[in-house]
């Protein structure tokens, strides 16, 4: 894909052509003097469907409110508007879920979701659930949700739903760490929540498969949560515990200076540069710039990867993500430091493309995480 | 054809977004019945029936617009108390009736943006009492001001998918079918608002395609209007063509450092409204200002006049009152492609810029292929870079529009006009008008009107003409690039200097919406993080020094003009 200047005549939005005689209902847009903005909304929503569209507005709109231009945010208001789920032991589409206390001192709480006992008829025992799902390998995916640090829960409808697909995709036992947030938790706070998820697993009997007794751990994430998913990858790869893969969707990576996907796609689809600053400074140590390696792990600041452990990745980028341009260099990062990375680039892709099952993004990339967990089961 | 707004929670897979008809299938042709709650969203822990999602889409969007550029939007909302946020459609509704002043308003944001305490972020953070007696004063607003809006709004949206299903069939050669869809179009017209926004962009587009389809005796596509006038009232009202000037200038004068003998070549010498700033810049530079040569281009006047002598002899008046030795020679030709090097005369030791502002796409041709390989012939645009490059040039300026009229798809090209010169009207409407005051608010107004007549007549070129005719085929940046960098130039960067002029020539004359961006090396201005403009500097000069001439040089007078006819032949003029 060729970017030209700030402007990419590859990609101009395109525009449906009306079919005269089905009349169909457009897709919708919304009213405005300015008649530049009606088309780039048009376009937006030509790209995706249109309850995605619904979706993603919704969550625009109402992160909106809850960040406030002095720093703050309003916890309350986001914890009534975000959408919950319970957990359920009883099985839905052959799969449960129950939460547990992971880290006691900081309340660290995560669901875990695993496919339904066989044992189970209806509700099964808390032994069946603590039992592992399978004699034969199968893979434990500790999965950080987004939200850019702020927001969401491992109880969110949205992640709740991701996550179940997770445990039929890929046969997997899937921990959705409820890692705390910003800015009431800054750095480097959800990176200890997820290596206290690591090192739960790892000391959890029920978890290990294969002949061999072995954890098969694999460290998902979108949005903010790949970007946890990378850093506790890099402790681990420190500390010597195995990790047998990465899944980075969308991940959040970020530095001082501008990229041209930011600026080509600023405010075009459903995100802007001003909100992700916002949450890099929500999150980020108080004086830090973008440069941090939290933030910009191949940056200046960044961490030598060279001759570490460091797991296999599968870095999914989404076309018109506007931080796509530090995504393709975390995954040229990898790569560079001599780390296998297999990266799935989705041209006409926005942010959440993942969130509901109605495009062909997600199918594929579904699939792609399924092959990835697979062929490295190990 | 499945369709992506399947509403179901289902397992198949749904053909790519890239299918250009998918959008087309609404839910209700799925077989599901009017009120089916949307299942994925129900996943998701929202309930809101599939026929609503347009109108919540629709809420959100003018949520998010009423909240844009709102320092206490936050805050402001917190006023707001929050119900049942599964119900989307409900809370959508309670937060626009609770956020609207005034129904009226949000059909017209600009016009009462200051009245509009949401879109103003220089208001005073309202008090408490105050959100409060706003959201119960208008917590009565009727659901009727939203659905009208939702009219207007599928009017212009099915205006819009009109103007493009037409270009699509003026692409496919079916006439009969474009002519059709544009009496529909212009139905369609008369239900939108043509005074400002998509209206009037879409009213102009109508016109475009009108010409296209039924072309009046005379062609060509433009007004009858002086193409100059037209020219002049665009460089008024916005800062596209000042900008091009100043930023060219900054780097002619960077480039003429240290040298006594300097020459401009104009390839479109219009009024000269560039030139002046110059002139009055080589006089205040240290050690003095060189002797400066300036040879104008333009087109041969048709009345007898010699148009490019008159400015010629203005700018000499100029030069000689702050005491710059000047000349000035004209070129007339009808075509840029006609001019030879030979006829600017210039002289050995001569440090040159040449100068082309928004006229080199005038030199292309069809392109060969969709992926932008270039014609194997030598294009005019070759000819006359081959001996701009021989010039041996300090500076070579050029001033691009920021877009890619020039596919050899049509309705390519009718896309990316309808984006681009949208983006343009919307910054005639938008970007305030020059404060210094001295103009009436009247006087605004026509030269905001009369610009866009400039901008339409480009715009119908771009849509109406093809072949010789067709002259605006603007080209991105990127293609420039390439192009002039085959020639044989080399690019010089445009400073940080550079930057923070234009920055500060846009907070002089105009509004918010503009922005300045360096990319690589050359300045782009547009509006609302569109580039729209894009100024760019090269050289093709040999590395050596200029050297320094100690002779007593005889001071130049010739005010001649010359006429170039097409045979290549230099006439004296009349």
């Amino acid at each position: 894909m060729q970017i030209v200047g700030n402007f990419d005549p590859h990609s101009p939005p395109v525009l449906p052509i009306v079919d005269e005689k089905s009349k169909k209902m457009n897709p919708t847009a919304f009213y405005s003097s300015s008649a530049s903005s009606l088309l780039c909304v048009m376009a937006a929503q030509m790209v995706v469907p249109l309850n995605t569209w619904v979706l993603i507005s919704n969550f625009k709109l109402a992160y909106n409110m809850l960040r406030r231009p002095d720093g703050t945010f309003d916890r309350h208001l986001a914890e009534f508007l975000d959408r919950k789920v319970p957990a359920n032991a009883t099985p839905v589409n052959g799969v449960v879920s129950f939460d547990v206390l992971i880290d006691r001192p900081n309340n660290l709480l995560a669901r875990i979701y695993r496919p339904a006992p066989s044992t189970a008829s209806a509700a099964p025992l808390l032994t069946d659930l603590y039992r592992a799902p399978s004699s034969d390998p199968f893979p434990v995916i500790i999965f950080f949700h987004g939200g850019s640090f702020a927001h969401s829960s491992s109880n969110s409808a949205i992640y709740d739903s991701l996550c179940r697909r997770f445990v039929s995709l890929c046969g997997a036992v899937v921990v959705s760490v409820n890692y705390r947030r910003a800015p009431d938790h800054k750095y480097p706070c959800a990176y200890d929540d997820g290596w206290a998820a690591l090192k739960w697993a790892s000391g959890e009997p029920w978890l290990r498969s294969g002949k061999d007794a072995k954890l098969r751990v694999f460290l998902a994430g979108d949005s903010s949560g790949g970007n946890i998913a990378h850093h506790v990858a890099l402790r681990a790869a420190e500390s010597g515990i195995e990790v047998a893969g990465n899944v980075l969707l969308n991940a959040m990576f970020g530095g001082n200076c501008r990229t041209e996907s930011e600026k080509r796609l600023d405010g075009k689809y459903f995100v802007t540069i001003q909100d992700r600053d916002w949450y890099w400074k929500a999150y980020l140590p108080e004086g830090a710039d973008r440069d941090h390696p939290a933030c910009n792990p191949f940056g200046p600041k960044g961490v030598k990867l060279e001759g570490l452990p460091f797991t296999k990745s599968l870095v999914i980028v989404a076309g018109l993500d506007l931080v796509q341009d530090w995504q393709l260099a975390y995954a040229d990062g990898l790569k560079k430091a001599g780390h296998f990375v297999k990266l799935v680039y989705r041209e006409q892709a926005t942010i959440g493309f993942y969130l509901l099952p109605n495009t062909n993004h997600f199918y594929q990339v579904m699939e792609e995480i399924k092959n990835f967990v697979g062929s490295n089961l190990l | 054809m499945s369709s992506s707004f399947r509403s179901d929670v289902g397992t198949d897979p749904c053909d790519s977004v890239g299918d250009d008809r998918w959008w087309m299938a609404s839910a209700s042709d799925r077989g599901s019945s009017r009120g089916e709650i949307d299942g994925l969203l129900q996943g998701a822990g929202y309930r809101v029936r599939s026929t609503d999602l347009r109108h919540v889409a629709i809420g959100l969007e003018q949520l998010e617009s009423a909240m844009v550029g709102d320092q206490c939007a936050a805050s402001s909302a917190e006023a707001v108390v929050h119900y049942n946020p599964s119900d989307l459609t409900a809370w959508v509704d309670s937060m626009l009736s609770g956020l609207a002043p005034d129904p009226n308003l949000l059909r017209h944001p600009q016009s009462t943006a200051t009245a509009n305490a949401w879109a103003d972020p220089t208001r005073q953070r309202p008090s408490s009492l105050h959100r409060l007696e706003n959201h119960q004063q208008h917590r009565n607003v009727p659901a009727v001001s939203l659905q009208s809006m939702e009219e207007e709004e599928d009017a212009a949206i099915r205006l819009v998918h009109l103007l493009v299903s037409c270009a699509d069939s003026v692409q496919r050669g079916d006439s009969e079918m474009a002519g059709s869809l544009l009496d529909q179009a212009r139905l369609a017209l008369a239900r939108v608002n043509t005074g400002f926004g998509i209206g009037k962009v879409a009213g102009y587009f109508v016109d475009a395609l009108c010409r296209r389809l039924y072309p009046p005796p005379l062609c060509g596509g433009g007004s009858a209007a002086n193409p100059e006038i037209l020219y002049h009232h665009f460089y008024e009202a916005c800062p596209y063509i000042k900008f091009a000037h100043f930023t060219a200038n900054q780097a002619i004068l960077e480039a003429f450092q240290g040298h006594d003998r300097v020459h401009v070549v104009d390839f479109n010498l219009m009024h000269g409204l560039q030139w002046p700033a110059l002139i009055q810049a080589l006089a205040l530079r240290p050690g003095g200002p060189p002797l400066l040569r300036l040879t104008g281009i333009g087109p041969p006047s048709p009345d007898g006049r010699d148009a490019l002598r008159e400015v010629g002899l203005r700018l000499a008046e100029l030069a000689r009152s702050v005491q710059v030795r000047f000349a000035f020679r004209g070129v007339a030709a009808t075509r840029l492609e006609h001019v030879r090097p030979w006829m600017f005369q210039v002289a050995p030791g001569e440090a040159v810029a040449v100068n082309t502002v928004l006229q080199l796409h005038r030199l292309l041709g069809d392109r060969a292929s969709p992926e932008g390989g270039d014609a194997a012939a030598a294009e005019p645009i070759d000819t006359v870079l081959a001996w701009v490059v021989g010039l041996k040039p300090k500076i070579v300026t050029v001033v691009e529009q920021e877009a890619d009229h020039n596919k050899p798809s049509f309705l390519d090209r009718f896309t990316e006009a309808l984006f681009y010169y949208s983006t343009m009207f919307d910054s005639l409407e938008g970007g305030s008008h020059r404060s210094g005051g001295h103009q009436t608010q009247q006087q605004q107004t026509v030269v905001a009107a009369v610009a866009e007549a400039y901008l339409q007549r480009e715009m119908c070129n771009v849509v109406c003409c093809e072949g010789a005719a067709r002259v605006e085929r603007h080209e991105p940046l990127a293609r420039w690039r390439d192009r002039l960098g085959r020639a044989g130039l080399r690019a010089v960067h445009l400073g940080s200097n550079a930057f923070k002029q234009a920055s500060m020539l846009l907070t002089l004359f105009s509004g918010e919406g503009y922005c300045v961006e360096e990319v690589d090396g050359c300045l782009t201005l547009g509006w609302h993080s569109r580039p729209l403009i894009s100024a760019s500097a090269w050289r093709a000069d040999d590395d050596a020094s200029p050297p320094r001439d100690h002779q007593t040089l005889l001071v130049l007078q010739d005010h001649s003009s010359s006429v170039v006819d097409g045979d290549d032949h230099l006439q004296p003029a009349a």
